[in-house]
């Protein structure tokens, strides 16, 4: 096995700063996430985890230092970028007239999967999103739009995943259930970085835990 | 509550009041030596509720929200007089308009004018049907706000009394609006003020009605007859509309219209809508009761959604809203397998879309019609403008994947392409439908009475308009929503943020530009040259947002590189030293 330090990080995070206004939410955040990997961000509400995650996917410019996948510096418009990494953060959107296993066979399509049909057939079986396959998003509970959420990254190629709170809205089968699939993710050499509030995922799923404490005002208080 | 407690409320407190009034138990209760301690907050199960009246709960919210009023009417208006001023100064101007326009169009006995004049307030009076029931079916028309769903409806009272109040403004604002609208253009036409008193009364009571039927039909949630009587009225005035289209450009050849046959059978209609009115009031009021809560706040929900949405003037997020509420409404589809991989696989998605959806044809159809009616009226010059602006507003239903694509990050984010690319794609099929509109109009452009262009001149100012429509849709879909963060413009009005200001205008911009050239006579070549440019623009090749992410990426790895790279001294010789 090649040892930690001489394989090259799939993601790479230095010195990371970003500020919203006089509050400093992160300033100098270093990380690196190696394939098998997988690293929880964890903390109080407000302390920067979301942020870092945006960052790391390119929906927010840091303020300072750089975010690299793969040795390729994120822009959140490169295509390479688009697709290494999968993320599940809040901004995901979905088209009012495609229904659920349209939005996943596009998505397979769009990515080039082979066997996409059995590919899609898979994932929804997996996300217990089967009985909904027709269904229009707007008609979909939270819980299920979550897991439609979860599908739309284990449906395409990936070298990262970014999963931001990816337990909110799922009952506890669906935590028990999300827990296993990353371990196996994992385990196959998927890089991951996700921020939770669940103990159960963190433990099960995470090789590394970041906590995160407090953000910095304009006049140095934390 | 009476006047007399409300003014005690405010002295002692409503509690004290409401507990006063509520009559014996309290009062006895009073007169009796204290109660044991054990009266507390929460309520026992085997209690015997106080009887609520409806209307005395509702007289104290209203009470509370007076209460809360920092200013009288008279005040809000007194502070507002620019805008009682304004008012008063377009009324002023649009009877001034009427009063000239009566004189003018009274005299003009052309064909065209005198049947014009008949059927075009005719057609306003089935299109104020159509807006009538479309606006009732889509709010409600009877609706609930989240707060008055979650603190009111759970309560064991009659709904009744608090709903009624919320049944008048839908009826009083249809039977306004349409009838106003209508007399307007009856009164524009040149009509008698006969005549336009009846087409009024024909389009306001009308809509009146057909706004209670709605409210009838709500609790029960039949929407089916509603349906048919909306497309029926809204196929009616488009018929009629075509019909004084084909009259003006001389394509129907008929002679004029009589008045008093079409005055009679709208004045019937009026009556009939009136009986209408009456009956389905009765029943709309009978079943207030029978509203499902849910029904109620999802019409309250979509009006605080829209309120906040034209607060910021964003068009865009009302269109989305309304798309939202479509496919809520329809819930469920069959699905069909995709084809094509790759960039291909999004293309052919929007095929299936369409093909499942096929009603945005109607409009890109109808919209044909404006540049035959331009030639055949002889608006030359400006036959590319409201061409292209006709196109513009019926390809919006064909770019809801572009929309959905650019609105947030995140979905475009998923798809291994450039956002360049997927806009291109996103526009491949709306494209296509945009060549095939021009290819249809492209007789109009070269002249059907006689050659105004060459044939290939012809083609380059279809193709030309065709293209500012697209790409103008193209640009009002992709309107990025309005940043309060950035810099704030100094305006009349006071301060705003820009895009605030430019989205107005965003998508009819690019069809000025466009098709300036063809305005001006200056050669459809130049307009050739500015769609090609609008395409570059609208496709996003040059993103500055983009382009300014990555000069600033480029200076912080610069900046990255320097501070790591160990310092080189360089020796300078001193000058005269060895």
């Amino acid at each position: 096995m090649v040892p930690m330090a001489k394989k090259r990080p799939v993601l790479r995070v230095a010195g990371l700063k970003k500020s919203f206004g006089p509050v400093t939410i992160v300033d100098g955040f270093n990380l690196d996430v190696f394939p098998g990997e997988a690293v929880a961000l964890t903390g109080r509400n407000g302390t920067g985890k979301s942020t870092i995650l945006r960052c790391i996917v390119g929906a927010d410019r840091p303020d300072a230092g750089t975010v690299e996948v793969d040795g390729v510096t994120v822009r959140e418009t490169d295509p390479r970028v688009r697709r290494d990494v999968a993320t599940v953060i809040d901004d995901l959107d979905f088209f009012p007239d495609l229904s659920v296993v349209e939005h996943l066979d596009l998505l397979a399509r769009a990515h080039g999967v082979p066997d996409s049909d059995d590919s899609v057939d898979e994932v929804l079986r997996e996300v217990q999103l089967v009985p909904q396959s027709g269904q229009l998003p707007g008609t979909l509970s939270s819980g299920q739009r979550r897991r439609l959420a979860l599908a739309t990254a284990f449906i395409r190629p990936r070298k990262l995943l970014v999963l931001d709170e990816p337990e909110q809205r799922l009952d506890t089968e669906g935590v028990e259930w999300l827990a296993g699939r990353l371990l196996a993710e994992r385990e196959r050499g998927l890089a991951i970085v996700m921020a939770s509030h669940e103990p159960t995922l963190v433990d099960k799923v995470a090789t590394k835990v970041v906590r995160l404490s407090g953000v910095t005002y304009e006049d140095g208080d934390e | 509550m009476s006047k007399k407690a409300r003014k005690r409320g405010a002295e002692v407190g409503v509690g004290e009041v409401l507990a006063q009034e509520e009559g014996a138990p309290e009062s006895q209760s009073a007169a009796e030596p204290e109660a044991p301690a054990e009266a507390s907050y929460y309520f026992l199960p085997d209690a015997e509720p106080l009887d609520v009246d409806e209307r005395e709960l509702h007289d104290l919210m209203k009470w509370w929200r007076h209460g809360r009023a920092t200013r009288t009417i008279w005040q809000a208006l007194s502070d507002g007089y620019v805008t009682v001023f304004v008012v008063v100064m377009l009324a002023a101007m649009v009877t001034n308009v009427v009063i000239h326009a009566q004189g003018s169009m009274a005299g003009c006995d052309t064909t065209a004018c005198l049947t014009g004049r008949l059927l075009l307030p005719s057609a306003t009076v089935f299109a104020c049907y159509a807006l009538s029931l479309a606006v009732g079916r889509l709010f409600g028309p009877v609706l609930a706000s989240a707060a008055e769903g979650s603190w009111l409806m759970d309560a064991p009272i009659s709904r009744h009394y608090l709903l009624r109040g919320r049944l008048v403004w839908p009826l009083l604002g249809s039977f306004l609006i349409g009838g106003l609208v209508t007399a307007l253009v009856a009164a524009l036409s040149g009509l008698d003020w006969l005549d336009v008193g009846i087409l009024g009364a024909a389009a306001g009571v009308g809509a009146a009605a057909l706004m209670a039927y709605a409210a009838a039909e709500q609790s029960s949630e039949r929407t089916l007859s509603l349906k048919l009587l909306q497309n029926l009225s809204a196929l009616l005035a488009v018929a009629i509309l075509l019909v004084v289209v084909s009259i003006a450009t001389g394509w129907l050849p008929v002679g004029v219209v009589a008045l008093s046959p079409i005055s009679f059978a709208l004045g019937a209609l009026a009556v009939g809508m009136a009986v209408l009115f009456a009956v389905s009031l009765r029943l709309a009021l009978r079943r207030l009761d029978d509203i499902r809560r849910a029904r109620l706040l999802s019409g309250g929900s979509l009006v605080s959604g829209m309120q906040g949405a034209m607060f910021a003037l964003d068009f865009g997020l009302i269109r989305d809203i309304l798309v939202d509420r479509q496919a809520i409404e329809k819930g469920h589809v069959r699905p069909t397998r995709g084809r094509g991989v790759g960039l291909a696989a999004l293309v052919w998605r929007d095929v299936e879309r369409l093909v499942r959806n096929p009603k945005p044809f109607v409009g890109l159809v109808l919209s044909l019609v404006v540049p035959y009616a331009a030639d055949a009226l002889g608006i030359v010059q400006l036959k590319s403008f409201v061409s292209a602006l006709a196109l513009m507003a019926v390809m919006v239903p064909f770019l809801g994947s572009l929309r959905v694509l650019t609105r947030t990050g995140g979905l475009a984010r998923t798809m291994p392409f450039k956002t360049a690319s997927i806009r291109t794609a996103s526009m491949a099929v709306p494209g296509v439908l945009a060549l095939l509109w021009a290819l249809a109009a492209a007789p109009a452009f070269v002249g059907i009475a006689g050659p105004e262009e060459s044939w290939e001149l012809g083609m380059v100012s279809a193709f030309c308009t065709a293209a500012a429509g697209l790409f103008g849709g193209c640009r009002w879909v992709t309107a990025k929503k309005v940043d309060y963060a950035v810099p704030m413009m100094a305006t009349q009005a006071g301060a705003m943020p820009p895009t605030l200001i430019f989205n107005i205008f965003r998508g009819f911009d690019v069809v000025a530009v466009v098709t300036a050239p063809l305005i001006l006579q200056a050669g459809p070549v130049w307009s050739l040259g500015l769609a090609f440019g609008a395409f570059i623009v609208v496709r996003g090749t040059f993103n500055l947002d983009e382009l300014k992410a990555e000069s600033e990426a480029a200076q912080r790895e610069l900046q990255a590189a320097k501070a790591q790279a160990p310092v080189q001294k360089k020796k300078v010789p001193r000058p005269g030293a060895r």
